[in-house]
């Protein structure tokens, strides 16, 4: 963004927040940022707020029973509001019986928000919120764990049968841990996490280096497969993908080719065990 | 994984009113509730706003390009919410009743680290708020934001390095007195 190798502007301590530079970039960036501690320390609050926005928002990102009935609304070109006593008007008789008890309800405890979802009759939806929100979910989860020295993982991975059988139970799906000794990661150990509000897996992998990955297993009530992707924030890259009733997302702050290498190893491993348990 | 889910697969002719650019927009629902309740005070506010671009969006379908559908309803939302931003300054009372809404949430999270960052939050300009949810949160490059917001690249910056300080002041003053309370 600047030529000058001395000069660092807030146009590029924005682009090293976000992650758009390239490796090149990103070690000028931190060479400047040794030699200023008070913009290092700005940038660390800048990633944390990042960190900590995604969290607070990630959970808004779900379908609703009432999406459709929210369409079908608005394309009539009507106006009404989520609020019962504005949605009453027009509804039939039934309807607004079932709406004043609700209000009452509401009144006393909710916001009025959910009341509509049970005056709905279609409440069929496809939920996209996982393939959405996965990979950020993901690389909170990784920046928080990754980081920890001591409870980094729940149960260590001299414990690996019982890891793999707790959280196949608790992820309501049989599941084998990869081993990417291959790749030289061993195994750390696991935890479990919510994922879109359900219980979800992480697994935890080291190198000789102390190099950090995770692999993170969530439920996926779409039921449906998509494609490998990849997602980077903050030079965290994840990459991730749906299978059927589990989507998986695999992140680490390490290149891009390598962490691909990591991923085809997880799914190929994922693979063999489903089409031997099944 | 053979549970059956009914007609997950083929929904093409079970809904004959709602047409191919309707599904489109129902997949994009769930990321619009996102950014509508990161640009507003409250869960209730949140799905006003929401119904509100939905409307928009399928009322202004005529003038959509046929390119990007997501980034145009995320142009819309986004003016939607300054729209927002402008009335609920002028119409006091309308603030009041939002605060109740946010009192009324119940997240497992902690809700004093909740309440922190949405006054934090709060305190920003919508169009820094905006910038600042569309790169963070939505994942859009600067050029995208730009285009969205029709501004120079330039602008998009300076609002993002605004919207960051701003917020990361507000944090960093709470921390220190933390004697306001929710009520």
């Amino acid at each position: 963004m600047t030529d000058d190798f001395n000069t660092v502007s807030d146009d590029d301590l924005n682009a090293y927040v976000d992650g758009v530079l390239s490796p090149e970039q990103r070690a000028r960036i931190e060479k400047w940022l040794e030699r200023n501690p008070a913009r290092a320390e700005e940038v660390r609050q800048w990633q944390a707020q990042a960190v900590e926005l995604r969290a607070h928002f990630a959970g808004y990102a779900r379908s609703d029973v009432r999406d459709r009935a929210l369409l079908s609304r608005a394309a009539q070109g009507d106006n009404a509001q989520p609020a019962p006593d504005r949605v009453a008007p027009h509804l039939g008789r039934r309807m607004r019986a079932i709406a004043a008890g609700l209000a009452l309800f509401a009144a006393g405890t909710l916001t009025g928000l959910y009341a509509p979802a049970l005056l709905t009759a279609d409440t069929e939806i496809r939920p996209i919120a996982v393939a959405d929100s996965l990979p950020r979910q993901a690389q909170s989860a990784f920046l928080v764990y990754a980081s920890e020295v001591r409870h980094a993982v729940e149960v260590g991975a001299d414990e690996q049968s019982h890891l793999a059988t707790w959280l196949g139970k608790r992820l309501d799906h049989p599941l084998s841990i990869p081993d990417l000794s291959s790749l030289g990661f061993s195994l750390v150990g696991g935890r479990l996490l919510p994922v879109n509000g359900r219980a979800g897996a992480m697994f935890m992998y080291e190198d000789g280096t102390g190099q950090r990955l995770t692999v993170l297993l969530g439920r996926n009530d779409d039921n449906r497969e998509t494609s490998f992707r990849i997602d980077s924030a903050n030079g965290v890259e994840t990459f991730y993908w749906i299978d059927g009733p589990i989507g998986y997302a695999v992140t680490g702050e390490v290149p891009r080719e390598l962490l691909q290498q990591v991923a085809d190893e997880c799914y190929r491993q994922f693979e063999k065990s489903e089409a031997t348990k099944s | 994984m053979s549970q059956s889910r009914n007609g997950d697969d083929e929904d093409a002719g079970e809904h004959p009113a709602s047409d191919r650019f309707e599904e489109d927009v129902l997949a994009l629902v769930p990321a619009l509730r996102r950014y509508a309740r990161s640009l507003v005070r409250s869960d209730p506010d949140g799905e006003d706003l929401l119904q509100d671009c939905v409307e928009k969006v399928l009322s202004r379908r005529a003038q959509w390009r046929g390119v990007n559908l997501r980034a145009w309803a995320f142009t819309i939302m986004t003016n939607l919410g300054r729209n927002r931003h402008r009335y609920v300054a002028m119409h006091p009372q309308v603030a009041l009743d939002e605060d109740l809404g946010l009192q009324a949430e119940d997240r497992e999270s902690d809700p004093l680290e909740r309440s922190r960052l949405e006054r934090a939050l709060n305190g920003l300009s919508p169009e820094n708020r905006s910038v600042l949810m569309l790169v963070v949160i939505e994942g859009y490059r600067y050029q995208d934001v730009a285009e969205m917001m029709a501004i120079p690249i330039g602008t998009v910056m300076s609002r993002l390095s605004r919207a960051r300080r701003q917020l990361a002041e507000a944090m960093k003053d709470d921390n220190v007195i933390s004697m306001r309370r929710p009520k």
